[in-house]
């Protein structure tokens, strides 16, 4: 077991990159008890004029938090987590997490978040729209018994 | 046009509970983070959680938040949601996520029965600069474990927002 390593004001998250097809969309459903048909059902969205099976924002929360977790390690520990919705993604869009550091002060890491999608499935692939942001977080030390 | 009306503002401090029928379970962390593309041993691996000196693998921080499995006993709606709804009609709009603020206190593990409890905070209306009609509702849900442990918050806004008038 090591200490929490502490990043510097201004480091940037590795981006997480990932393409969110409809299997995914469907697995997700299920793991979270959320059938809701805008997810999945094509009789359901062409109804609504809903152009393509929406991606359950909910998700943005999982991925930046699997960016932070991965970058920071087990002994880092998410405190808070905020995002607020901007644009719908759809099923076979590509999403990216980013963000950088914004202070480090007292053993809380402050970071700067968002959820972009991207044109290509690769890390410097251009945004097409905001999924997500701003998005914030802070992350600790795992405190004792947490 | 007003959308806060005296009925809905009435629910304004209405509360929900609803409590797992049974223990999170390994089951269930797995196949969320398998869902999600998590592939932090720290879900999965006993070997993996005692190195980083947890006492048991734990879930992914926002699978509390995210699930719907504490709503038990009752069918999904016609559109296929079962998840917690404060059923609140807005005639003449649509809803979107306004998005979610979580507070994590400490990592769920799978032993923990999960009670969630939802409240109306706050219910304000606004108008966008095109001029339509918004109202914003705000629900807190808090999550415990059986033990009375705080696991999480969450603060959600869902926003209902006017129907556009026909083209003009």
């Amino acid at each position: 077991m090591s200490a929490l390593a502490l990043p510097s004001v201004g480091d940037a998250v590795p981006p997480l990159v990932r393409t969110i097809a409809l299997p995914d969309m469907i697995a997700y459903a299920g793991a979270t008890w959320d059938w809701h048909k805008l997810h999945y059902d094509a009789d359901y969205l062409a109804a609504k004029q809903v152009p393509a099976p929406v991606v359950d924002g909910q998700v943005f929360g999982a991925l930046l938090a699997e960016a932070l977790q991965d970058w920071l390690g087990p002994q880092a520990f998410i405190r808070t987590l905020a995002f607020r919705f901007k644009n719908l993604v759809f099923a076979g869009e590509t999403i990216r997490c980013e963000g950088e550091v914004t202070s480090v002060e007292d053993g809380v890491i402050a970071l700067d978040l968002r959820v972009v999608v991207v044109a290509a499935d690769g890390a410097d692939g251009v945004v097409v729209k905001v999924a997500a942001a701003p998005c914030t977080a802070e992350v600790v030390a795992r405190p004792e018994g947490a | 046009m007003t959308l806060l009306t005296d009925p809905l503002r009435a629910r304004i401090g209405e509360t929900a509970t609803y409590t797992a029928p049974e223990p999170l379970g390994r089951a269930a962390i797995r196949y969320f983070a398998l869902a999600v593309g998590d592939a932090n041993p720290l879900y999965t691996d006993d070997a993996a959680a005692a190195a980083a000196g947890l006492d048991d693998v734990v879930a992914p921080p926002t699978l509390i938040c995210e699930t719907n499995q504490y709503v038990a006993g009752r069918p999904a709606d016609a559109e296929g949601y079962l998840g917690h709804s404060w059923h609140l009609e807005v005639p003449g709009t649509r809803l979107v996520r306004g998005g979610n603020a979580y507070t994590f206190h400490r990592h769920v593990r799978p032993t923990d029965v999960v009670t969630a409890t939802w409240r109306i905070a706050d219910m304000v209306e606004r108008t966008t600069g095109s001029g339509q009609a918004m109202l914003s509702v705000v629900s807190e849900a808090s999550y415990a474990n059986q033990v009375g442990d705080r696991l999480a918050d969450n603060r959600e806004t869902l926003v209902f927002v006017e129907l556009k008038k026909a083209a003009q």
